[in-house]
C-alpha cells in the first residue's frame, strides 16, 4: 500500500505539496503512489529558477521506463528552486519521493490555491487504497 | 512523429480514439523524447551513412525504422486506465495480430523491470513485462507519453532486418539485441500490409476511416537542433 502522509496535501494528478518553514514557499514532488505506477525513473525535466506557473499549468516532464508523463504545478507561484540533484539520480523519485525525490520548491502566488488541495484521506480514496 | 503527435492532440482535446499504422520512407533513426542522443550516439557517424534521425515525443531509447509495422494509439486515459494496464491491453491486441500470421507471440510476465544502464542500449534489448514476445525475444518495441486527458502510445512491429545500426552509431559499445522479426520467425518474407490487415481483424472496438488531424509545421521535429538538443 502506498505511502501517503497525513501532512502534506495533493491533487487529483498525483503531486504533493508540503510545508516549509517559510509559509509563503511550498515543497512540490509526486506521491508515493504515483511512483509505483511509474515505474523505474530514468528522468526528470524541470523548470529553472524563476519560472512562473498558473495553477494546474504543466511544470515538467517525468520519464519512468518507457513511458513520459506531465508534471502539473499544484498552485499558482514562480519556482524558487530545482532539484538540481534529480539530474544525476532521477531514481530518488522511486526511492523516496517525499524527501530527496522532491522537484520544485515554490513561492506561492495565492495562498488560497492551497485550500483547493485533497488532503490525504481524499488522495487515498481517490486512489482506491 | 508529427503526425503522432497532433493525434494525442486530438484525442485529448476530442475524446476520440485513434490507431494509425505506417511506415518510413526514407529509414530513420528515432531518439527516445529525452534520450541524451548528443552523448550516446555517433553524430558525425550518423551523417556519413545519411541517416534520417527524429525525437520522438515519448521515452524510451533509439529505434531504427526500416522493416516494420509502425502502430500509434491515441486515446483518452480512461479507454484503457493505467500506464501498465494500457501497455499490456494494446500489446495483447497485437500479440492476437501475430498469432493470425501464424506465430506463438505471448506477453512478457510483470517482474522486476531492469533500470536501463547508461550504455547505448537500443529498445529492443531489453524486454520488460508486458511487451510483446515470440520466445524470449522482441518483435515489438513500444513507448507511450502522457498528456491532459490522453495517451500516445507508438511502436515497432518488426518485419524483417535488425537493430545492429543502433549498435554501429553508438559511442560505446551496447546489450546485445535480442529482438527477432516475423520474417525470421515464419521463414518467410512478411509484409506491411498482410501484418496491417492482422491488427484490424483482431481489433475490438469498430475501425472507421478518418484523415487524423492536420500536422503544424512548427513543432520541432522536423528541426535538427531540437533532436539533437540532449
Amino acid at each position: 500500500m502506498a505511502n501517503t502522509p497525513k501532512d502534506l496535501r495533493y491533487t487529483a494528478e498525483h503531486e504533493y505539496v508540503k510545508q516549509t518553514g517559510d509559509t509563503a514557499v511550498v515543497v512540490v514532488g509526486i506521491t508515493d503512489y504515483a511512483q509505483g505506477e511509474l515505474g523505474d525513473v530514468v528522468y526528470v525535466d524541470l523548470p529553472k529558477a524563476g519560472a512562473v506557473f498558473t495553477r494546474m499549468q504543466v511544470f515538467g516532464t517525468i520519464e519512468a521506463v518507457k513511458a513520459v508523463s506531465e508534471l502539473f504545478c499544484p498552485v499558482a507561484g514562480t519556482v524558487v528552486e530545482a532539484n538540481a540533484a534529480l539530474e544525476k539520480d532521477p531514481a530518488a523519485v522511486n526511492r523516496d519521493p517525499y524527501g530527496a525525490g522532491w522537484m520544485i520548491k515554490l513561492r506561492v502566488a495565492d495562498q488560497g490555491d492551497l485550500g483547493k488541495l485533497l488532503d490525504a484521506a481524499a488522495y487515498t480514496k481517490q486512489i482506491g487504497q | 512523429m508529427a503526425m503522432d503527435d497532433a493525434l494525442l492532440d486530438e484525442a485529448d482535446a476530442s475524446g476520440r480514439a485513434f490507431l494509425r499504422l505506417y511506415r518510413w520512407s526514407p529509414p530513420c533513426l528515432s531518439f527516445g523524447r529525452h534520450e541524451p542522443a548528443a552523448s550516446r550516439y555517433d553524430r558525425a557517424a550518423i551523417a556519413r551513412l545519411g541517416l534520417d534521425v527524429v525525437r520522438r515525443p515519448t521515452g524510451g531509447r533509439a529505434v531504427w525504422h526500416e522493416h516494420e509495422v509502425t502502430y500509434a494509439v491515441a486515446a483518452p486515459v480512461a479507454v484503457f486506465g493505467s500506464l501498465r494496464d494500457t501497455y499490456r491491453a494494446i500489446h495483447a491486441r497485437l500479440a492476437a495480430a501475430l498469432r493470425l500470421l501464424g506465430v506463438d507471440a505471448n506477453l512478457a510476465p510483470d517482474g522486476p523491470t531492469v533500470r536501463p544502464s547508461d550504455g547505448p542500449t537500443a529498445c529492443f534489448a531489453v524486454p520488460v513485462g508486458g511487451e510483446v514476445l515470440i520466445g524470449d525475444r522482441k518483435v515489438v518495441g513500444s513507448a507511450q507519453v502522457r498528456r491532459g486527458t490522453a495517451f500516445l502510445q507508438h511502436g515497432s512491429i518488426l518485419l524483417d532486418g535488425s537493430q545492429d545500426l543502433v549498435t554501429e552509431v553508438s559511442r560505446t559499445p551496447g546489450a546485445v539485441t535480442r529482438a527477432t522479426s516475423l520474417s525470421a520467425e515464419l521463414g518467410r518474407p512478411v509484409t506491411f500490409e498482410e501484418v496491417a490487415a492482422a491488427i484490424m481483424a483482431a481489433w475490438c472496438e469498430p475501425l472507421v476511416p478518418s484523415d487524423g488531424p492536420t500536422v503544424r509545421q512548427s513543432d520541432g521535429f522536423a528541426d535538427p537542433d531540437w533532436t539533437w538538443r540532449r
